[in-house]
């Protein structure tokens, strides 16, 4: 795609009026500590050519982006991943409002505006992940925060309600929403609030969402980061990693379920296989082993315990290596399998068990994962979903397994956002519609 | 073509899987004694004999799986049938004791074992019963027992099947096959763990891969959530649940199908995902676990196998391993997992000796034989 620098009325490239990517920080006037000290990469962002007359997005040149004012889409501006276990809902909060802006504006906007960025938590349920708010951002030419919020699905009834109570619908907003529940939702939020969606496929958005992040993320926080030393303890450090020329990519989705998708380029990529023993599978597993309500707690207890008590290793059944066929004594051979004899299932832990199932939901997704970077022939995996979030051990498990079982060829890569990437591909949608 | 010249191994002929939960044990029984060497036998190999062809359970848990039984068998120059045994790994130390008991060392008898178990209770034979295991990669041993036991045939019937129309549950029927033209072949050996093979031939073979999910997985697990001792109890239960209300579908997720990407609002989007809900754990009941742990540990292998398949540009995938005993559910559900998602490219086959060819690999070893017609 050829930019030519000058904006034109129906122009949707999003270059002139976004925060400039790494390709144009050595033209830019901006200043330092915004941009990512990185060479120009054209891959990662649809970015347009650095010329002279680049702009930058302080408020006194707005005025040139008033011509995109007819495309710009009113306030608020939102996207929405309603997801099997959770909805995730990135915020754009509007930081160069003018005097004259703030009058006109109507108060259910600004409730809304008020509501959403002086709360970290809303309800029992609903968050606001702070430290992954990304400050001055620029989105179609306006400056602001973009703000990532999640609730459990299962609590989108009194989001409805919530959205009827605030006259969301006399805002005449597009709401643009993925993930499963924009279609099993979508007349429900038409009857109980009168809100219109905008839906989107969930992979889609997953795709614009993760390329558009890495792109954009400010220096000192690398978006994307490996680990180094994935297994010891005392040596295993989070190092970052340039995601330039990411293509070809093999990108983990580890939601309720999972899905795998090789992608070739920013708009051509294919779903290549998926497994149905997710995040979902590791939560409701432990909730009926070991009476936990939440992740966080289930998470907790994995920390405590001990897997290889649960599981049948490679050296229970050989009394060391397979060696013929390379497999260590360490390894399992079956997941659980020591719970079939009365005497081990009255000395395991609920921690055990928690543990086990989270490295064996964990080892299988590797495994699979492992199996489909092979075929495709690719040799970065890209691992995103809130089953990673605050789950420093899967990561670990994953990275390790990764790096072992392929003798180094395989790396695996992570992504700060985790679990927002269909949210944030949607309300980019909303901003330049594709 | 009788091999009168060779030199025999002395009875008895054994060949034994010590598997990570069950040992598999196949015993030829020789019917062509003639009174001579009748009158020379040993005693204890007499005994040995009778103990196992007058039973059909030992102990607490050994059972001999008398419908498995292949009669008047020639295998090395003599008439017999094939006995085919199983215990759990746990009673390994009795089983030891028993060899011991019945003085089996004075036999001179070499006995072929294969399995994790070869390696791990080798010391165990030797200092508890004086007996010197000669030990076989399981692989090996699996392989050749399949293929000879596809050769031999099952007493007149086929020894391989497979399921027609697997989609349909009113029309889907079980029909003999015979695995001429085998090679290649994707074997998935599913025991407590999995295995999964490339077979070029008899001899050339690779481990594509393996997973950690498997029977034993499917046991343990059950065992935990329903409060069974016996993959007996475990298989009744999942017959009677359901599996739908533990497991979260695509049409859960979408309110229908996930059309994009072909995926039926009835396929399983995350097992057990319902399980995170207080209100839905109380609403299953134990069968519903059981036979949502069955089909969780059934897809995965499923779908894995089929990844394999489509690498290694395969047709057949042929599924064995004692997690498929007395289990129509798995078999049926793999037929159909295979044909479904491969829209009919791929078809899946299975044997009826399932889980013992390891041990006939292990026999087989012994006599380095080649069968007679």
């Amino acid at each position: 795609m050829a930019f030519n620098g000058h904006q034109r009325e129906d122009d949707n490239s999003i270059d002139e009026d976004e925060t400039p990517s790494k390709q144009l920080r050595s033209n830019n006037e901006t200043p330092p500590g915004h941009f990512r000290n990185e060479p120009n990469n054209e891959a990662a962002a649809p970015a347009g050519r650095a010329t002279s007359d680049r702009r930058t997005s302080n408020s006194t040149t707005r005025h040139r982006h008033d011509s995109m004012k007819k495309t710009r889409p009113p306030f608020p501006w939102f996207g929405m991943d309603i997801g099997g276990t959770l909805v995730k809902l990135v915020y754009f909060e509007p930081k160069d409002i003018t005097a004259e802006e703030e009058q006109e504006e109507v108060e259910n906007l600004k409730s809304i505006r008020r509501y959403l960025t002086s709360n970290t938590a809303y309800g029992k349920t609903g968050i606001r992940d702070v430290h992954l708010e990304l400050q001055d951002l620029t989105l179609c030419g306006r400056t602001g925060n973009l703000h990532f919020i999640r609730f459990p699905t299962h609590d989108l009834p009194a989001f409805l309600q919530m959205g009827r109570n605030k006259h969301f619908s006399s805002l005449h907003t597009t709401l643009c929403a993925t993930g499963g529940g924009a279609y099993k939702f979508e007349s429900d939020f038409r009857t109980m609030a009168d809100l219109q969606l905008h839906k989107l496929d969930e992979l889609d958005c997953l795709i614009r969402g993760v390329l558009y992040i890495d792109s954009v993320v400010s220096s000192g926080l690398s978006e994307c980061y490996y680990f180094e030393n994935p297994t010891d303890p005392d040596r295993c450090i989070q190092k970052p990693y340039t995601l330039e020329n990411p293509y070809p990519l093999l990108l983990v989705n580890i939601g309720s379920g999972v899905s795998i998708l090789a992608v070739y380029s920013k708009n051509n990529y294919k779903r290549v296989t998926g497994t149905s023993l997710g995040g979902g599978t590791f939560l409701g597993l432990c909730c009926l082993l070991t009476g936990c309500s939440t992740f966080e707690e289930a998470l907790e207890m994995a920390s405590q315990g001990e897997s290889t008590r649960v599981d049948k290793l490679v050296r229970d059944i050989y009394g060391g290596d397979y060696e013929r066929f390379g497999l260590p004594g360490w390894a399992v051979a079956s997941s659980f399998g020591n719970m079939m004899s009365k005497e081990k299932r009255e000395s395991v832990s609920k921690e055990d068990l928690a543990r086990a199932t989270l490295v064996t939901i964990t080892n299988n997704i590797g495994s699979i994962t492992r199996m489909c970077a092979l075929n495709e022939n690719i040799e970065r995996v890209v691992f995103v979903g809130n089953f990673l979030r605050v789950n420093t051990l899967s990561m670990k498990l994953l990275a390790y397994a990764m790096e072992y079982w392929s003798k180094g060829q395989l790396k695996a890569l992570f992504l700060r956002h985790e679990g927002y990437f269909g949210a944030v591909g949607a309300l980019l949608e909303l901003l330049h519609p594709s | 073509m009788k091999l009168i010249s060779e030199k025999k191994p002395a009875f008895p002929w054994f060949g034994m899987d010590i598997g990570g939960t069950l040992v598999k044990l196949v015993y030829f029984e020789p019917v062509d004694i003639t009174a001579e060497e009748e009158q020379e036998e040993v005693e204890n190999l007499k005994s040995i004999r009778r103990y196992l062809t007058s039973n059909v359970a030992y102990g607490k848990t050994g059972v001999r799986d008398v419908h498995l039984e292949l009669r008047n068998l020639t295998m090395f120059g003599r008439t017999g049938n094939l006995h085919f045994i199983r215990f759990p790994t746990q009673a390994m130390p009795r089983f030891i004791q028993m060899g011991r008991d019945k003085n089996f060392s004075s036999l001179h008898t070499t006995l072929c074992a294969t399995g994790g178990g070869a390696y791990k209770f080798e010391n165990d034979f030797r200092t508890m019963a004086d007996l010197e295991l000669l030990k076989l990669d399981e692989l090996d041993c699996l392989i050749r027992g399949l293929l000879y036991v596809d050769r031999v045939g099952f007493n007149g019937h086929p020894e391989c099947y497979y399921f027609q129309n697997p989609s349909d549950t009113q029309s889907c029927v079980k029909k003999p096959c015979t695995l001429d033209n085998p090679f290649p072949m994707l074997l998935v050996n599913i025991g407590s763990g999995v295995s999964i093979l490339t077979v070029y031939s008899e001899n050339n073979y690779k481990r594509v891969t393996g997973t950690s999910l498997g029977g034993g997985t499917f046991l343990g697990l059950c065992c935990l959530l329903t409060g069974c001792e016996t993959f007996e109890e475990a298989l009744e239960m999942a017959s009677k649940g359901d599996s739908t209300n533990v497991d979260k579908l695509v049409k859960d997720i979408y309110g229908g199908d996930y059309e994009r990407f072909g995926l039926q609002g009835s396929a399983v989007a995350s097992s057990f995902g319902h399980m995170m809900s207080k209100e839905k754990r109380d609403s299953i009941s134990k069968e519903d676990l059981a036979r949502a742990t069955l089909v969780t540990i059934t897809n995965n292998i499923g779908s894995i196998a089929r990844m394999c398949a489509v690498n290694e540009k395969i047709e057949r995938v042929v599924f064995v391993g004692n997690f498929l005993r007395i289990n129509t559910v798995s078999t049926k559900l793999l037929a159909y997992a295979m044909d479904f998602w491969s829209k009919g490219q791929l078809r899946a086959l299975f044997l009826e000796h399932e889980g013992y060819f390891g041990a006939v690999g292990a026999l087989m070893e012994l006599l380095k034989t080649t069968e007679d017609p």
